[in-house]
């Protein structure tokens, strides 16, 4: 609800809602993206971490000694420059593909196959078989 | 692993970062709620999402980030010291423990350059590493390198010469050339 008057707020300061009759629809269709945006993100982590958050770091999966902090730091300082860009910003905010690809200046497409390069690399770099 | 069709690790990160058309995530669920192994893989890539975050908390990276990253880093209550040396020119800098992040803003003309090098150089203007093929856009006309603040931390007082080069298939140019004079107040 903040986020959403917060937003409106916005808008009209910056005199982007000239029109008092498209108020009402701006407000609903911030909430609708809004909504999409928690749905997309908070709750699906919620629900899977419910599903799956017990087997997180398990004790004896062999999983814990891979993602030695060091090692990972060395593999991740290991990638192309943009490989790194991409998998660090992706993971630190959740930019979007497209905010990645604006940023390095190629398609989302191209965002995503360097994504999963990187994401294989990292893998292989930590000694994770396929 | 026993599964005859694993989920590649690339599309589980996909998942997790909501990066899934519906229908992708739908099909996708439907394998991981019956499958164990592709489960474990997916416990694998969280624990590794989650450890690439941390370590982008921590700063200790080397790398060329956008505005867009500082603005959540303060977002987040992160503190980033920054740095815009001018063109050619020099700059006192030092980090304290109350840092988080440390940025170099290094303003060029990008307008010509298809290819950006950033050398590493020390106090003596001797190469000391390279970042290659660094992301940028032409546009923009401003570099946001990202050094580890856990190596500056550590460092001792120290000059560090950051050499933009545009490289082509005739060789490399000199692009612009910055001078972080570093001043250790850490005790």
């Amino acid at each position: 609800m903040q986020q959403v008057l917060i937003i409106t707020l916005e808008a009209l300061r910056a005199s982007r809602l000239n029109e008092p009759e498209k108020l009402a629809s701006f407000v609903l269709g911030t909430c609708r993206m809004t909504v999409l945006d928690i749905r997309r993100g908070t709750r699906r982590r919620e629900r899977i971490l419910a599903t799956y958050g017990g087997d997180l770091y398990p004790s004896s999966s062999g999983w814990e000694p891979r993602l030695d902090h060091e090692r990972l730091t060395r593999c991740v300082q290991g990638l192309k420059e943009r490989e790194r860009s991409v998998v660090v910003m992706t993971f630190f905010d959740e930019h979007t593909g497209a905010a990645v690809a604006e940023f390095l200046g190629v398609s989302e497409a191209n965002v995503r196959v360097i994504r999963h390069r990187a994401i294989h690399q990292l893998r292989n770099c930590l000694g994770v078989t396929a | 692993m026993s599964c005859a069709t694993p989920l590649d690790a690339a599309v589980l990160a996909d998942y997790w970062l909501g990066m899934l058309s519906q229908p992708e995530e739908e099909a996708l669920e439907e394998h991981l709620f019956t499958c164990d192994d592709c489960s474990t893989r997916l416990s694998e890539m969280m624990a590794l999402a989650e450890e690439l975050r941390k370590l982008a908390n921590e700063g200790s990276l080397r790398m060329i980030v956008n505005e867009r990253f500082l603005e959540c880093a303060a977002a987040k209550g992160m503190t980033a010291r920054q740095y815009a040396p001018p063109r050619g020119g020099k700059v006192d800098c030092t980090v304290t423990l109350n840092d988080d992040l440390l940025i170099g803003r290094l303003a060029a003309d990008f307008s010509e350059s298809r290819r950006i090098d950033l050398a590493i150089c020390d106090g003596e203007g001797i190469e000391r590493m390279r970042m290659t093929d660094i992301p940028f856009r032409p546009g923009e006309g401003t570099l946001l390198l990202h050094e580890s603040i856990t190596r500056a931390k550590a460092a001792p007082s120290e000059v560090m010469i950051a050499r933009i080069l545009a490289v082509d298939d005739s060789g490399e140019r000199l692009v612009g050339e910055y001078t972080f004079n570093h001043t250790r107040t850490i005790p």
